[in-house]
């Protein structure tokens, strides 16, 4: 079992460990599935107390997955996902339906289109009190004290004015800061966050992430931040892990993976990000071709079909496991296991 | 003859001159593209950018006259070719569109007919704008040559969208647009919903191919990352108003518009020193009622009374370089940024 450390000797808030989700293909009530599709392969990572994990990848990578797992909107095929409370660890993937309650308290999630994760039929306090009605946190005044006070720090003040607004009268960044406010009204210690800025303009995102940054700060809050933009996840993140078809096939420091990539499929990643400079040239991006679907695949390396570098090795041994390669540098990858000294 | 090529090589072939287009509703007029000129020469590439609403995809429309119903020009000129397609009938504007001008649509998803074979969807273009009409066998021929030229397997002529991929169908959508060996292609987000590494495919296929035929293009995106790897040329829109144009490296590396600089300062990059980036605060005006004067004035730090009441003219710095801001000589060099 690899073990993925967090930063720090600090422990762990959050703990994943050998985590599957497969979906069934062709399956019916009376018929066993043809095939599955493995969106998630058995991934393990740590996230620290405060701490800003990216999780970035293309299409289809299982990234949303994860992350939808990690706040049980899912449930795991198998593996646990260990959350940090008070002295002893519970693990999310098993907490019945009783002990969810509890669960919402600490745990909450941003998604990615402010139109359509907001109820149209209800105010902006409705929406915002809502998760206080349902966990029966403090009294009505209270409620709204609270309600106002989350309104004012995501930006949308004065509260009295955006209270009682529909979200059909908020533009799209407003929306968001709604949808902030939500997730972090029961002061949650950790938020999933699923491209929480790309349905917004360029002008509109950089206030939204240094929102999330600075009450990121102040409340102490972790995040998951699913992204398929690298230079987002750069802004935002203290570490990232790159997934492929399931995988995490690399996980360090941000500014470490983006100066120092390992994985072949890192680098392609890398060189294929378009930079805002017209005197800067791109690499070449070297694999070709789009991600395909890991239905049943076989247990060599995932990446093995696109990989420019892939060796013989590479297609009769097993989907190489995370490695450190030093300064909490894992890697996933036959080749730079056997080329690091 | 030969003395009109001449002059047409420097001629731009498409010139947009104070263009103003409205929209109307029941709340009345809205302002979505007040007084914009940009030309674009052949072999050129152009970009567009601005945030939605800033009037970018109106302008596409407005080039290919697919306009909206409500639209209504209020003044201005689109000369192609030194004519005027705002002085066309209908008839003659669809002998240039496709023809002469055609589009690569945002959404490769959606841009398809279920129904048909992608082939029989760009036989269909063909047949509508190719005189004379190609035979059936001359028709997939070239077909089957677009699709070799866009990276895609001959055979796929005869599938159906569902059996493409979201980049395969937005190679399909380029060839659409080469079918009738355009002069001009306008590519409206060619590749806002694809992932990165097939979002540089499509690129290099576009540089690739607008190199061998000797088009222009006319790029269109928010994402301004784009812009700076596929366009020589550029214009930046605001609020439905042309703000700065002028070569892409300069508007880069030299943004003298507020807007265009704290555009570029609130792009994160994955190269460079990781900075913190200025916000952009306040959002776009309504456009039913645009602000008087300067139309970035109440979002802008470098504001005076002026800005308030009188419009800046899109005047010309230096070196083809365009900006309609009273006080661009007080935006500071990008390097420096924004300091509060």
């Amino acid at each position: 079992m690899t073990d993925v450390q967090a930063p720090a000797s600090t422990r762990p808030l959050i703990k994943v460990e050998g985590l599957q989700k497969l979906f069934p293909i062709g399956s019916s009530r009376f018929r066993a599935p043809d095939a599955h599709v493995h969106a998630v392969d058995g991934i393990d990572f740590e996230i620290a107390p405060g701490e800003s994990l990216g999780l970035v990848g293309e299409s289809g990578c299982g990234k949303s997955t994860t992350g939808r797992m990690l706040v049980r909107l899912m449930d795991p095929t198998a593996g646990s996902i260990l959350l940090q409370d008070g002295d002893e660890m519970i693990d999310i993937a098993a907490i019945d339906k009783r002990d969810m309650l509890r669960f919402r308290r600490r745990v909450q999630m941003i998604f990615q289109d402010p139109f359509e994760s907001l109820n149209p039929r209800r105010t902006v306090y409705d929406t915002v009190a809502e998760p206080l009605t349902v966990q029966r946190v403090g009294s009505v005044p209270e409620r709204e004290m609270r309600v106002a006070k989350l309104l004012d720090l995501v930006g949308l003040s004065p509260a009295d004015t955006f209270m009682f607004r529909y979200p059909h009268e908020l533009s799209g960044g407003q929306r968001q800061r709604v949808a902030i406010a939500r997730a972090l009204v029961l002061d949650p210690s950790f938020v999933v966050a699923d491209e929480p800025t790309s349905m917004l303009d360029v002008s509109i995102r950089i206030s939204i992430m240094d929102l999330m940054l600075s009450l990121a700060e102040e409340f102490g809050v972790s995040y998951l931040y699913i992204t398929h933009d690298l230079a987002v996840a750069r802004y935002m993140c203290d570490r990232i892990a790159v997934m492929y078809l399931g995988k995490i096939v690399e996980i360090t420091d941000t500014e470490e993976l983006l100066s120092n990539p390992q994985h072949p499929y890192t680098k392609a990643l890398l060189s294929a990000v378009p930079v805002p400079d017209p005197a800067y040239r791109r690499p070449d991006v070297l694999i070709k071709g789009g991600i395909a679907k890991a239905i049943d695949p076989p247990p060599v390396c995932r990446f093995v079909d696109r990989c420019p570098m892939a060796t013989d090795f590479c297609r009769t041994h097993d989907h190489p496991d995370l490695v450190d390669k030093g300064n909490r540098h894992f890697v996933a990858c036959h080749l730079v296991e056997s080329s690091a000294g | 003859m030969t003395i009109s090529n001449e002059v047409s090589n420097d001629a731009p072939i498409l010139d947009v001159r104070n263009v103003v287009m409205h929209y109307r509703t029941e709340k009345g007029d809205v302002s979505a593209i007040e007084n914009v000129s940009f030309s674009l020469k052949s072999g050129e590439s152009f970009g567009l950018v601005g945030e939605s609403g800033c009037g970018k995809t109106s302008m596409a429309m407005a080039l290919l006259q697919l306009q909206a119903e409500n639209a209504t020009f209020k003044g201005g000129e689109i000369v192609l070719n030194g004519e005027d397609m705002l002085k066309m009938n209908p008839a003659e504007v669809r002998s240039h569109r496709w023809s002469d001008i055609s589009m690569v649509f945002q959404g490769a998803m959606n841009a398809w007919n279920p129904v048909h074979r992608v082939g029989a969807q760009i036989k269909e273009a063909m047949d509508l704008h190719i005189r004379p009409q190609l035979s059936h066998t001359e028709s997939r021929e070239r077909i089957a040559s677009l699709f070799e030229m866009v990276g895609l397997d001959p055979e796929m002529m005869d599938r159906y969208p569902h059996e493409f991929s979201g980049g395969m169908r937005q190679r399909a959508i380029i060839a659409m647009a080469l079918s009738c060996d355009p002069q001009i292609i306008i590519a409206d987000e060619p590749t806002t919903a694809l992932d990165v590494i097939v979002q540089d495919q499509i690129l290099t296929e576009l540089k690739k191919i607008q190199h061998d035929l000797g088009m222009s293009i006319i790029y269109i995106s928010h994402d301004i990352a784009v812009i700076a790897e596929v366009t020589d040329r550029m214009g930046v829109m605001y609020a439905g108003k042309m703000v700065e144009t002028g070569p892409t490296i300069e508007v880069f590396h030299n943004p003298k518009h507020p807007y265009a600089f704290l555009l570029l300062s609130s792009t994160p990059s994955i190269t460079g020193p990781r900075r913190k980036l200025a916000p952009l605060e306040g959002e776009p005006p309504n456009l039913l009622d645009p602000p008087p004067g300067c139309r970035f004035h109440p979002r802008c730090p470098f504001v005076t009374d002026q800005c308030r009441t009188e419009e800046p003219p899109l005047a010309e710095i230096g070196g083809g370089h365009r900006v309609a801001c009273w006080n661009w000589e007080s935006v500071p060099p990008l390097s420096e940024g924004l300091r509060k």
